[in-house]
């Protein structure tokens, strides 16, 4: 019979909970006590739906001290350049489907951006 | 006050990954971290390549599930070393669940490293558990529309294999969609065409497999 661990239970929570460790390490990190507001940039691309993070952010954030918390997220577009007309192209859409150049309907792209999951900084007291 | 932080929200994991990484390069072994949706056939595809490759690559194998040893029980039966890990819940195995089942598995007798994630087209592709390559199963029973519904997926593997093809006469699907759809996220995937039932294929991949060290 082969071995078998079990780990915690993290469900979909997993990054609002990095989110709120990250930002706790930061907050003591220097000397205060409580944070007021976190920002991160999140990519359009980056698979995670802004909507669902912070509604997990919400239910985890009691009792920390983040309990009071605002989270504020940018979102980033998808960005790159068309391989073939060399042209820049940026879209907010995460439902951005497989994609072609909006400008010469290439389907070779290199995209440059919207992959962020990103802490930008922490307002704390 | 501000105070800067400039961080992935994901970098504990990532730190931890690299963690795993280093002791797994240390130990010379090639960790492959598979990934697919429920059913896709990544057991499947691993008792074949065991199978196959018994001999010549010594394999290892870590089985992520959110519950129960069928799997690990499975690859057991190849005499293969093999952890099942539970996630109890998660949708991922993550850099941490790794970490702390590597001591448990005999290192210095492994070339390469299966890791069997949770079978799930979304989360295991933002979690790096400190593999050297991702690999997707997809069973052509799942429709050629998945490349679009779950790109990140297709963009971060370094292979797809396009599993269950004993079945192309029964399933209405379009093949050259699914391939031009998958290449338009990821030019440079290799694609790989295999059957685990009838062994089609399999052998071009094991090749392929072998070469990667």
């Amino acid at each position: 019979m082969p071995r078998c661990w079990i780990t915690a239970p993290m469900h979909e929570l997993s990054i609002a909970q990095s989110v709120i460790d990250l930002a706790v390490k930061n907050c003591t990190a220097s000397g205060h006590t409580a944070i007021e507001k976190i920002t991160l940039s999140i990519g359009s691309a980056s698979g995670v739906m802004p909507e669902a993070l912070a509604f997990a952010f919400e239910v985890i954030k009691k009792d920390t001290i983040a309990g009071n918390a605002a989270l504020c997220i940018n979102n980033v577009p998808i960005s790159g350049v068309c391989c073939e007309c060399k042209k820049e192209f940026a879209s907010y859409d995460r439902y951005f489907y497989i994609f072609n150049c909006p400008h010469c309907n290439s389907a070779a792209l290199s995209l440059t951006g919207g992959f962020e999951l990103d802490m930008v900084d922490i307002e704390v007291e | 006050m501000n105070i800067k932080v400039v961080t992935k929200i994901l970098d504990a994991n990532d730190r931890i990954a690299g963690t795993n990484r280093r002791k797994l390069k240390a130990a010379g072994i090639y960790t492959i971290n598979l990934m697919g949706a429920p059913g896709a056939g990544k057991t499947s595809l691993l008792e074949c390549v065991i199978g196959r490759l018994k001999g010549s690559l010594r394999i290892g194998v870590i089985e992520g599930d959110i519950a129960g040893t069928d799997d690990a029980r499975r690859i057991a039966l190849h005499n293969v070393p093999v952890v099942q890990i539970n996630t109890g819940g998660a949708c991922h195995l993550d850099a941490n669940m790794i970490g702390e089942v590597l001591d448990s598995l005999p290192l210095g007798e492994i070339d390469v490293l299966i890791v069997e994630n949770v079978g799930n087209l979304v989360c295991p592709a933002e979690f790096s558990i400190g593999e050297d390559m991702k690999i997707m199963v997809s069973g052509i029973t799942e429709g050629h529309d998945k490349p679009g519904k779950y790109p990140l997926m297709f963009r971060q593997s370094s292979a797809l294999i396009l599993n269950k093809t004993d079945l192309l006469p029964y399933v209405d699907i379009d093949m050259e969609r699914f391939r031009a759809d998958t290449l338009s996220l990821n030019p440079q995937i290799k694609i790989f065409e295999v059957s685990c039932k009838t062994q089609v294929g399999i052998g071009e991949f094991c090749d392929w497999l072998r070469l990667l060290r």
